[in-house]
């Protein structure tokens, strides 16, 4: 159910770019023209249609959206008033694409900074080319998206076994048929019409054998990066939450995974490596929050944590900050332990989830402070090391979901 | 090791006749069928004909590369795994290396690439066509 505001009354289009919203007035033009100069120069012979895909917003997104000037038309989407969350947005855009009856459709944040037209042709192009679903690549300062690094790609590529390296990208391309899979999933949680809707597309995607494949953008994504100390936010909650949901609901698929495969990759011969800009973080406060979180949420993490991984947690809590250090079999082992324990828990699942935060601070802690001598490159290649950590983590998986 | 009755078949392309007569020789004493190509010319051709189930591509050869190889390699077979084999390990750093299974530098030791054959193997036996 969606406000629609379509003053060109477009019916059907073969290429769709959604770009979801919440008060970005500001920001929002600046995808949307580039947009229009990808579908026209690189797609012109297909029919297409940007479509903002709002929250309702009350600074003028609808106005900067519809008064950019653009060659292919545009339609405004909305979830009505009260309603928010960018998986809402994107159900919307589901719906809509499958109205339009869309061959492709391309998801841009309407925050970017540095989307070119090229990134319309390489996220639509391998969907035109038979993949089902196109997850973006991107260099990215080694700080950016701890999220990312340190739980979404490792738990993703060991537990279903696909490498994607930005699962929650938040720039993607998918077929028409994959939205009307999308459209038709039961699963769909409160966190899922939030920030859990990126895991979950990539997620679903790979639960269904949907044709995955990896494009390279080009540029560095250059939006609003945080500090990981200072803005965690609601959307570790419900990233984490809606993985946890997810390995609940696809058990039979990734029980059976062992190792993991990589995918295809398309969009290169752009030229010289652009590098991302630095992001900064805080240390000492992640390693404050690290210490007050488990001193507070002490009980519950004991119950939670397997006997083992609180005796090594326990060593980990006398390390100073200049010795400090999280290793990564302990971490693989803390989230599957936390991912066992909001499995086999019905009623204080946000409760296990406010648990896992502080040592997600101490991983990311210690990420920092393993990773500040590295190039870009070198983290790649620690973030690699740390994925073997959690495939090698897999039999325990098993042993304690099971059990 | 392969199951006797159902050995795997392994495809080396490398440009060096030395690596893909040792590599022939150390992989099948652990059971598993070779066929070896010089070069990448009609690679996808002989990867359609001989249906290999794992590739070990070396990367700098004469007259290809390696890299744009494993581009044409997963166009056309998008789950067939890939190991590239490389002298150098400069050619991780290349985003396109993303698109194989694993990164083996050589060594005169095959221990690691018999590891990462094994892996490979093991790796592509899960993905079948869901039933969802």
């Amino acid at each position: 159910m969606f406000i629609e505001k379509n003053p060109h009354n477009i019916k059907a289009a073969e290429l769709v770019v959604g770009i979801p919203s919440y008060n970005e007035a500001e920001r929002i033009s600046y995808p949307t023209a580039k947009a229009s100069e990808g579908l026209i120069e690189y797609f012109g012979d297909k029919t297409s249609v940007i479509i903002n895909c709002d929250n309702n917003s009350r600074d003028g997104t609808r106005e900067a959206f519809m008064s950019t000037t653009t060659e292919v038309p545009k339609i405004y989407i909305s979830t009505p008033p009260g309603i928010k969350g960018k998986g809402s947005n994107l159900r919307n855009l589901f719906k809509k694409s499958c109205d339009l009856g869309a061959e492709a459709i391309v998801v841009v944040d309407a925050d970017l900074k540095s989307i070119t037209p090229r990134w319309i042709k390489n996220l639509a192009g391998p969907v035109l080319e038979g993949f089902g679903f196109v997850a973006p690549l991107y260099v990215r300062h080694k700080y950016d998206g701890t999220i990312t690094n340190n739980i979404a790609y490792p738990l993703t590529r060991s537990v279903y076994g696909r490498r994607v390296r930005q699962p929650i990208g938040g720039d993607f391309a998918f077929s028409g048929r994959v939205a009307d899979i999308y459209l038709k999933q039961p699963d769909w949680s409160q966190a899922v019409a939030e920030y859990g809707i990126d895991i979950w597309m990539t997620t679903t995607a790979i639960c269904h054998d949907i044709p995955i494949c990896q494009s390279y953008m080009g540029r560095p994504k250059i939006h609003k990066p945080k500090d990981p100390g200072e803005s965690l936010g609601p959307m570790f909650l419900q990233v984490v939450g809606t993985m946890f949901d997810m390995m609940i609901e696809h058990v039979a698929f990734w029980k059976e995974v062992k190792w993991s495969k990589p995918t295809a990759i398309f969009g290169f011969g752009l030229g010289e490596m652009e590098q991302p800009p630095p992001v900064n973080v805080n240390v000492e406060r992640l390693y404050e929050k690290f210490q007050e979180g488990i001193a507070r949420h002490e009980a519950l993490i004991k119950d939670i944590l397997s006997g083992n991984h609180h005796r090594k947690l326990t060593e980990v809590k006398t390390l100073t900050l200049r010795d400090f250090e999280f290793p990564a079999n302990l971490w693989a082992g803390v989230l599957i332990d936390f991912g066992v324990a909001y499995k086999n828990s019905l009623k204080k699942k946000e409760k296990i989830m406010e648990g896992l935060i502080p040592l997600y601070y101490g991983r990311t802690c210690s990420f920092v402070i393993e990773s500040e001598p590295m190039t870009i490159q070198q983290a790649e290649d620690f973030i690699e090391d740390q994925c073997s950590v959690f495939e090698h983590a897999k039999p325990y998986l098993l042993k304690r979901w099971f059990e | 090791m392969a199951t006797e009755g159902f050995m795997k078949k392994i495809l080396i392309v490398d440009d060096e006749e030395v690596i893909r007569l040792l590599y022939a020789e150390e992989l099948e004493d652990e059971g598993y069928s070779v066929i070896t190509a010089d070069s990448g010319y009609g690679l996808i051709e002989l990867i359609a004909r001989e249906k290999p189930h794992l590739v070990v591509l070396d990367i700098k050869m004469a007259e290809h590369h390696g890299l744009d190889l494993l581009q044409d390699i997963r166009k056309e077979f998008y789950n067939i795994p890939v190991i590239l084999c490389s002298a150098y390990s400069s050619f991780k750093g290349d985003l396109k290396s993303v698109a194989a299974d694993y990164y083996v530098v050589k060594s005169a030791d095959l221990t690691e690439l018999k590891q990462k054959i094994k892996m490979a193997l093991e790796g592509s036996i899960w993905h079948k066509p869901s039933t969802e």
